[in-house]
């Protein structure tokens, strides 16, 4: 269904995790046509700083009640603002944009998700369609961050029918280590070959779960990420270096906003990614 | 609504004409900031507007700059796009036909690399129907080769209008950039090599870095500013160009809101256009034009080229003459 602008009031406001916040808005027309995997373009505020809208992808999406949840990490001003904006406060939206998570093949023997740091927040509208929809498929979830304050609260997946397995980069809380190191670990020590495997995180991650994917011939959809402007795909902004079909070797981009956030790990031309930022300095803006 | 007793009843007409160009209102979208049109359906209805300059279109399709292509800084934007677009033939056979069927002006904004490339798509675009006008770009800072090179010395930005007017006999733009000494210098030259209007300003070239990583944002490691930080510039160099040509301006720069817009019509920019507003609002050019109606309301007037270049420069203390005399005595 179309995109649309909608002003979203919050309805709840909430810290999750250390930097991590849960944002429940009052979207009933957005509600009403999202999908899992897609996202929405949020003015943080009036005025003109921050200047630009920022992306967030759909946490959960309750049409039922006309409700969207987004789960975000603070990550520079944007972010840094959103975490103290109050309940009631109208936000201005547009949505839903890009495409969406496709489900895998019915009665596959196994379907793996990936997740890191705030990575998770698209995989519980994922996992609810899994899960209506598969039901005799076992889901895994490798759900990693650098320390354990930064992972959201474990009793927030009993509802899901999924089997969690946790890591920190610093051993404070489930597998010391990479939570690519867990997931391969695991697809080693005899597990059924997924049928499908979900990757949302930083790319780095991504990166490793892409070449894991490629080198197996495992079906794989990752959800990418880029500075955006626009998110309807005017300004062109959000490239990401891809492959062209018919000339592997040429330049060309596919772009975050619309050809994605959901791309197969062989469209990306991996060694072309220049990764240029740092990752976030919370400190700086909380 | 309640009116003001000296507000005229019927709407003020906002109609403009830009020499050989006539326009329904002076509110256009800026090139690369609205696609081809269709990215944007569904939020603000094209045919309201007073025309759509479509992004910059060269012989070639070409796939722009590597990423990181974007950074936002205070009220700005940074951009490195690298005029990444699908070429001409893919311009006319997939994008045209989709603006061709709405009721609005297409200005097509063309670039080569060459002064020839640039020849070549004026001939060709002449030959195409649905076009309003042509907007030569000479002054984009983030290619390598032609761009802003182009723009930046008179004579060679009069040897591109020249060859552009020799090979089509569209109503023709020329959009100036603002990284120059003087401005005014090359609005003279592009104005007598035949251009029929200047647009300006492209955006102002600038710079972020991470002091963490110690690396440049933008993989182009350069790129143009746009938004608001930027619209003093526009308004400065908006104004001298008016000083410097008789052709028609259209002033380009961080224009928000209708107020923002009224500032370039002051001094004397007979249209504008919106370029990174539709990013934050896609609704923003439906605004701008509700608000310059609005705004010639409440001012008693009834056409907008009323308004347009009224900007007074004299001093404003009302006894000044006199006040002349005391410096005298004193």
């Amino acid at each position: 269904m179309n995109k649309i602008q909608e002003e979203a009031w919050i309805v709840e406001h909430e810290t999750l995790a250390r930097h991590t916040y849960r944002l429940t808005l009052q979207s009933p027309e957005i509600a009403a046509r999202a999908r899992a995997g897609q996202f929405v373009m949020l003015r943080v505020r009036d005025g003109l700083d921050p200047l630009l809208r920022r992306p967030f992808s759909f946490h959960k999406i309750i049409p039922e009640q006309g409700v969207i949840e987004i789960l975000y990490r603070i990550a520079g001003r944007g972010t840094g603002k959103l975490s103290q904006t109050p309940v009631g406060t109208p936000l201005d939206l547009i949505g839903p944009l890009g495409n969406a998570f496709e489900q895998p093949p019915p009665n596959s023997a196994l379907v793996v998700l990936v997740a890191g740091g705030i990575g998770i927040a698209p995989f519980f509208a994922l996992l609810k369609n899994l899960s209506a929809s598969l039901s005799n498929t076992p889901l895994h979830l490798f759900y990693g961050a650098r320390t354990g304050s930064e992972l959201l609260p474990p009793q927030m997946f009993d509802d899901l029918k999924v089997t969690v397995h946790w890591s920190t980069d610093d051993g404070t809380l489930g597998y010391c280590g990479r939570i690519t190191d867990l997931f391969q670990e695991f697809m080693e020590s005899g597990l059924p070959r997924p049928e499908m495997v979900y990757s949302c995180g930083p790319l780095a991650m991504q990166y490793h779960v892409a070449r894991w994917a490629l080198n197996q011939g495992v079906a794989a959809q990752l959800s990418l990420e880029s500075l955006m402007a626009c998110g309807v795909g005017a300004c062109l902004g959000c490239a990401l270096p891809a492959i062209r079909p018919d000339d592997p070797t040429a330049d060309h981009y596919l772009h975050v906003c619309k050809d994605g956030p959901i791309f197969s790990p062989g469209s990306i031309q991996w060694q072309k990614i220049q990764m240029y930022r740092t990752p976030p300095r919370t400190f700086l803006y909380s | 609504m309640a009116k003001d007793s000296n507000v005229p009843d019927s709407p003020p007409d906002l109609s403009v004409q830009l020499g050989p160009l006539r326009l329904k209102n002076p509110v256009m979208v800026a090139s690369g900031t609205f696609g081809y049109g269709e990215e944007y359906a569904g939020f603000a209805d094209p045919e309201k507007l007073g025309a759509i300059v479509v992004k910059g279109i060269s012989l070639h399709p070409r796939a722009g700059n590597p990423p990181p292509r974007l950074v936002e800084t205070p009220a700005g934007l940074i951009n490195a796009i690298g005029l990444e677009n699908v070429g001409l033939q893919n311009f006319i056979s997939r994008k045209l036909p989709y603006l061709r069927d709405k009721k609005v002006p297409v200005i097509v904004n063309i670039f080569g690399n060459v002064l020839e490339e640039y020849a070549d798509l004026a001939s060709r675009l002449d030959e195409v129907p649905g076009i309003a006008a042509l907007e030569i770009n000479i002054s984009c800072p983030n290619v390598k080769q032609g761009g802003m090179v182009f723009g930046t010395e008179p004579a060679m930005a009069a040897s591109v209008v020249k060859a552009v007017r020799d090979s089509t006999t569209l109503p023709l733009i020329t959009k100036l950039t603002p990284n120059v000494s003087r401005i005014g210098e090359i609005a003279k030259a592009v104005e007598e090599a035949g251009t029929d209007i200047i647009s300006c300003i492209n955006t102002v070239a600038a710079m972020a870095v991470d002091i963490f990583s110690r690396r440049p944002k933008l993989a182009n490691i350069v790129g143009g500013l746009s938004g608001p930080a930027i619209k003093p510039i526009a308004l400065r160099c908006t104004y001298e160009v008016v000083q410097q040509v008789k052709c028609p301006v259209i002033g380009i720069g961080g224009i928000m809101d209708a107020l923002d817009a009224m500032e370039f019509f002051l001094v004397g920019a007979k249209a504008v256009q919106v370029g990174t507003a539709n990013f934050v609002r896609p609704t923003a050019t439906l605004d701008i034009i509700g608000g310059i109606e609005r705004f010639l309301q409440v001012e008693g007037l009834s056409r907008l080229e009323d308004y347009i270049g009224t900007l007074d420069t004299r001093c404003v203390f009302p006894f000044a003459e006199e006040a002349c005399e005391l410096t005298d005595l004193g």
